[in-house]
C-alpha cells in the first residue's frame, strides 16, 4: 500500500507530468500519422532517455505508448488508412462511419472507449501482474494453435454480407500469409528470389493499400464524384444514448484486450480484430455492421488499448516483451539499470506502481484531447477530395516506406491498393483477408511447432485442457446456427 | 549498416557504438538498415559501394550463413573483418524441475531419445550451435523446435514444452533470478563471472562454444591502412564509458570488444560449423 501511495505521488510531480503530458501529445500525433508508429518513435527516442533516469523515462515512453495507440484510430476513422496497425478493425466500420457524415460519433467512441480499455487495463494491471505472468508460461504452442483458430472460425461472418466471399477473401490472406521463410523448415516459399519478399509479406503495407489506397482508386474511378453527404453532423460527439448502446462492446473488448495483451506472442493489433468479431458476435445491432457500426468502433479500439496494459504484464513480470514496443520499452527499462522480472513486485514496487500510475494519467490525458480535438478532426472529412486524397496518398507512401526503410514494402502497398479496389467493385470485404493474414501465420506456425513438440502425434492436443476448451468454444461458434435450430424445434416439438 | 529493424538488439549495438564514434573519427555516422532476407539486403547494398572503409556492415552469424545458401551474394571471403562489438556466451538451460540435474543426465537421456532443443528457425544460428553442442555431446541428433525469439524460447522451456535450449544469459535474466531456470552446461571459452559454479562445455570434453557476435567489416580491396585506422578507432569507441555501461547493463559479456584477429578467428570457425550444419540438415544446395 506505501508502495502504491508512493508510485500515486509521482502524479504530483510536475516533471513526471510534462513528461506523460508530451509522451501523449506526441502519441497521438506519430499514431495518426501511418508510417511512423509508437515503436519507431520509442526506438528513435529511446537513446534521448537515458538521461532523464528511470521514472520519468518510462513514463514519457508508456505515455507515448498508450497515446500511439489511440493516435492511429484518428486517420483510420477519417480517411481509411490506419495510423497504427493496431487500428485497422477500427478502419472497419470508423471510416464507414465518416462516410455517413458521423466521424465526430466514431472519433468521440474512439476516445471514450480506448481510454476505459486502457484504465480497465492498467487496474487488471495493478492486481493481477503477477498471475497473468504466470497464465503466459500455460501458453505454448498448442494453446496459441488453438486460439488462433477460434480467432479465425469467424471470418466467414465478419466483413461483408456473402459468407462464400468472405471465405474467398479469407483464403487469400492465408495464402499471402505463407510467403517467405518458414519457420520449421527453413525454407522460403513464395520468394521467387526476391530477397524482400524472405521475410514474408509485411501486415503494414499491405493494410495501408487495401485501406487507404484501395479507397482513393475508388474514388476516383467514380465519374461523379461521391455525392458529399450531410456535414452538419460531422463534429457531434457521442452522448449517453450511443455510450449505453456501446456499454457491452466496450466490456468485451477491454476484456479480450487485457487478455491477449498480455500473452506474450501476441499483440494489439490480433486483439482488436478478435475483439471486433466478439463484438459482432455478442451485439443486438449485428445488421449495422459492415455499415458504420459505432458498436465495431467500441469494441475493437477497447480491446487494442487494453492490450496496451495487457502487453506490460510479460513485459514487466517476465521480462519477455509481449510487442515491438514493449520490447522498446523493456530495452529502456534495462539501459536505466532496471531489471524486469517477478522480483521487481518486490523490490522497486514503488518504480512499478509510478509507471501505472503514468499509464492511467495518460489515458486520461487523451480522453480529454481526444474528446475535444474529435470536432477538430471530424472537420477533414469537409475537405474536398481533389485536396484530401493526393495527400493521403503520399502518407501512405511514406508509411509504407517508414518501418522497413524497403521501397519493396511500397510496391506490395501499391498491389495491394490495387487488390483493396477490385475488391471494392467486386463486393469483397478487406476485413477477412487481414484476419487471413495476421492468424494464417500463426495457425500454420504454431500448428507444426505443435506437432514438433508431440512428435508427430496429433492426439498430444488430449493432453492440453486450455487447448481442447478453446477447440470447444470454437466449435460451437461453428455449429451455433445448426445448434440453435436444433433447439427451437425441439422446444417446438415439447410445446 | 545494419540487418536489423529499428530497435533491435543488433540495431541497438550500432547506434551505442556511434554515440562516441564521431568524435573519435572526427566524422558523422548514419545508420542504414537494410533488413530484407537475413541481411542478403545488407549485403547487396555493401557490395554495390565503393571498398574504401566508408561503408562498414555490422555482421552477424545470420550473415555468414545468408552467405552460404546464396552463393551470388558476397561470400565470407569477400569480408574484411575490422572489429569485434559484443560476444555473448550461451548457456544450456533446462527448468527447475527437469529430471536432468547434471550435465551427464542431460547427455544420458540424449543417448537414449532426440532431445527437443528450443531455438529460432530451422537453419539459423541456434540450429547451427545445437547441432554442434549434438554432435560435440554425442547424443542422438537433436530435434530443433523452432521459435520466433528468444523471449518464446524462455517462456516454453519454463512452460515445459522443450527438454532444454540454448540462451544468452541476459534473455533469460529473470527466469536464472528466479530460479525458474538452471544452466547446466556453459557454451564460453572459460567459466562465467556470473555462473562461476556452471562448468564449460570444454571442461566437459565437448569441444564446442556457443556465442551471439556482432561486429563490424568492410569489404574487400579496402585499403590497408584504412583498415588498420578502423580498426583502432572502433575499439577506441567502444572502450568509452557509454559502450561499457551499455554491455554491462544488457548483460553481455565486458571483453565483447576485440581487435581483427580474435573476431576473424571467431568467424571463420562458425563458418565451418555452419557449413557442416547446414549441409548435414540438407539446407545447401549443391
Amino acid at each position: 500500500m506505501e508502495a502504491f501511495l508512493g508510485g500515486l505521488a509521482i502524479l504530483v510531480d510536475p516533471y513526471v507530468m510534462l513528461m506523460v503530458l508530451l509522451g501523449t501529445v506526441l502519441g497521438i500525433f506519430v499514431g495518426a500519422l501511418p508510417g511512423i508508429s509508437g515503436s519507431t518513435t520509442i526506438a528513435l527516442l529511446l537513446p534521448m532517455t537515458i538521461a532523464m533516469g528511470p521514472v520519468p523515462a518510462i513514463c514519457f515512453l508508456g505515455a507515448i505508448y498508450c497515446a500511439a495507440n489511440f493516435g492511429g484510430s484518428i486517420t483510420a476513422i477519417m480517411v481509411n488508412a490506419p495510423g497504427d496497425p493496431s487500428a485497422s478493425a477500427t478502419a472497419l466500420e470508423g471510416y464507414k462511419m465518416a462516410e455517413k457524415g458521423q466521424a465526430g460519433l466514431a472519433l468521440g467512441m474512439s476516445a471514450v472507449s480506448s481510454a476505459i480499455g486502457g484504465i480497465v487495463s492498467v487496474i487488471v494491471l495493478i492486481f493481477a501482474a503477477p498471475m497473468l505472468a504466470r497464465a503466459a508460461y500455460s501458453f505454448g504452442p498448442p494453446e496459441y494453435f488453438a486460439l488462433a483458430l477460434f480467432g479465425l472460425s469467424m471470418c466467414a461472418a465478419i466483413g461483408g454480407d456473402s459468407p462464400i466471399k468472405n471465405l474467398i477473401a479469407a483464403a487469400l490472406g492465408l495464402l499471402i500469409a505463407t510467403v517467405g521463410m518458414d519457420l520449421t523448415t527453413g525454407v522460403e516459399r513464395f520468394s521467387f528470389g526476391i530477397y524482400e519478399l524472405s521475410d514474408g509479406i509485411g501486415f503494414v503495407p499491405v493494410l495501408i493499400g487495401l485501406f487507404a489506397v484501395g479507397e482513393m482508386l475508388d474514388q476516383a474511378a467514380r465519374r461523379v464524384g461521391k455525392a458529399q453527404i450531410i456535414h452538419l453532423d460531422a463534429a457531434r460527439v457521442p452522448g449517453w444514448a450511443e455510450f449505453k448502446k456501446c456499454n457491452r462492446s466496450i466490456w468485451i473488448g477491454s476484456g479480450i484486450g487485457t487478455f491477449i495483451g498480455a500473452l506474450p506472442a501476441l499483440g494489439a493489433t490480433t486483439a482488436a480484430l478478435i475483439g471486433y468479431n466478439e463484438t459482432r458476435r455478442w451485439s443486438k445491432y449485428k445488421h449495422e455492421f459492415g455499415k458504420g457500426s459505432i458498436e465495431g468502433v467500441a469494441g475493437p479500439e477497447a480491446a487494442n488499448n487494453a492490450a496496451v496494459g495487457g502487453s506490460m504484464v510479460p513485459t514487466l513480470a517476465l521480462g519477455i516483451p509481449g510487442s515491438a514496443t514493449t520490447a522498446i520499452i523493456l530495452a529502456a527499462l534495462i539501459v536505466q539499470g532496471v531489471r524486469p522480472g517477478p522480483h521487481l513486485f518486490n523490490e522497486q514496487p514503488t518504480l512499478l506502481y509510478a509507471v501505472f500510475a503514468s499509464m492511467l494519467a495518460a489515458n486520461i490525458f487523451y480522453l480529454v484531447m481526444g474528446l475535444y480535438m474529435a470536432k477538430l478532426f471530424a472537420r477533414i472529412s469537409l475537405i474536398p477530395p481533389a485536396i484530401l486524397w493526393p495527400a493521403v496518398f503520399v502518407l501512405s507512401i511514406i508509411g509504407a516506406y517508414g518501418p522497413n526503410q524497403s521501397m519493396g514494402d511500397v510496391v506490395i502497398m501499391l498491389v495491394a491498393g490495387v487488390v483493396g479496389f477490385l475488391f471494392r467493385r467486386t463486393g469483397f470485404s478487406p476485413a477477412p483477408l487481414i484476419m487471413g493474414l495476421v492468424l494464417g501465420g500463426m495457425v500454420e506456425e504454431t500448428l507444426k511447432q505443435s506437432l514438433i513438440i508431440f512428435g508427430d502425434d496429433l492426439t498430444g492436443f488430449l493432453g492440453r485442457p486450455i487447448a481442447l476448451a478453446l477447440f470447444a468454444v470454437t466449435a460451437t461458434g461453428l455449429l451455433w446456427p445448426v445448434l440453435s435450430r436444433l433447439l427451437r424445434v425441439a422446444r417446438a416439438a415439447r410445446a | 549498416m545494419t540487418h536489423a529493424g529499428v530497435g533491435g538488439g543488433t540495431d541497438i549495438t550500432a547506434r551505442m557504438m556511434m554515440v562516441q564514434a564521431p568524435g573519435v573519427f572526427k566524422q558523422e555516422f548514419l545508420v542504414v538498415n537494410r533488413t530484407a532476407g537475413s541481411g542478403a539486403q545488407a549485403l547487396q547494398y555493401l557490395a554495390s559501394k565503393p571498398a574504401d572503409g566508408h561503408t562498414i556492415i555490422l555482421v552477424t552469424q545470420t550473415h555468414l550463413l545468408t552467405q552460404l545458401r546464396n552463393p551470388n551474394l558476397p561470400q565470407f571471403a569477400d569480408l574484411i573483418p575490422v572489429a569485434r562489438a559484443t560476444a555473448d556466451p550461451q548457456l544450456v538451460l533446462v527448468r527447475r524441475d527437469s529430471p536432468f540435474r547434471t550435465p551427464q543426465d542431460l547427455v544420458e537421456a540424449g543417448k537414449q531419445r532426440s532431445l527437443r532443443f528450443g531455438g529460432t528457425h530451422v537453419g539459423g544460428v541456434d540450429h547451427v550451435t545445437i547441432f554442434a553442442f549434438g554432435r560435440a555431446a554425442g547424443i542422438q541428433r537433436p530435434t530443433l523446435v523452432p521459435f520466433r525469439g528468444g523471449g518464446e524460447i524462455v517462456i516454453n522451456l519454463v512452460g515445459g514444452n522443450i527438454d532444454t535450449a540454448v540462451v544468452n544469459p541476459g534473455e533469460a535474466e529473470a527466469q536464472l533470478r528466479a530460479g525458474e531456470l538452471r544452466p547446466l552446461i556453459s557454451l564460453a571459452d572459460s567459466r562465467l563471472d556470473a555462473f562461476r559454479d556452471v562448468p564449460t562445455a570444454k571442461e566437459l570434453g565437448m569441444n564446442v562454444t556457443g556465442y551471439t557476435l556482432r561486429g563490424f567489416c568492410v569489404l574487400k580491396g579496402t585499403p590497408e591502412d584504412r583498415v588498420a585506422k578502423l580498426e583502432q578507432g572502433l575499439i577506441e569507441a567502444m572502450s568509452g564509458p557509454i559502450y561499457k555501461s551499455y554491455l554491462q547493463n544488457t548483460g553481455q559479456a565486458p571483453d565483447s570488444v576485440a581487435g581483427r584477429q580474435a573476431w576473424a578467428a571467431q568467424l571463420a570457425e562458425f563458418h565451418k560449423d555452419g557449413r557442416e550444419a547446414l549441409q548435414a540438415l540438407g539446407l545447401l544446395r549443391g
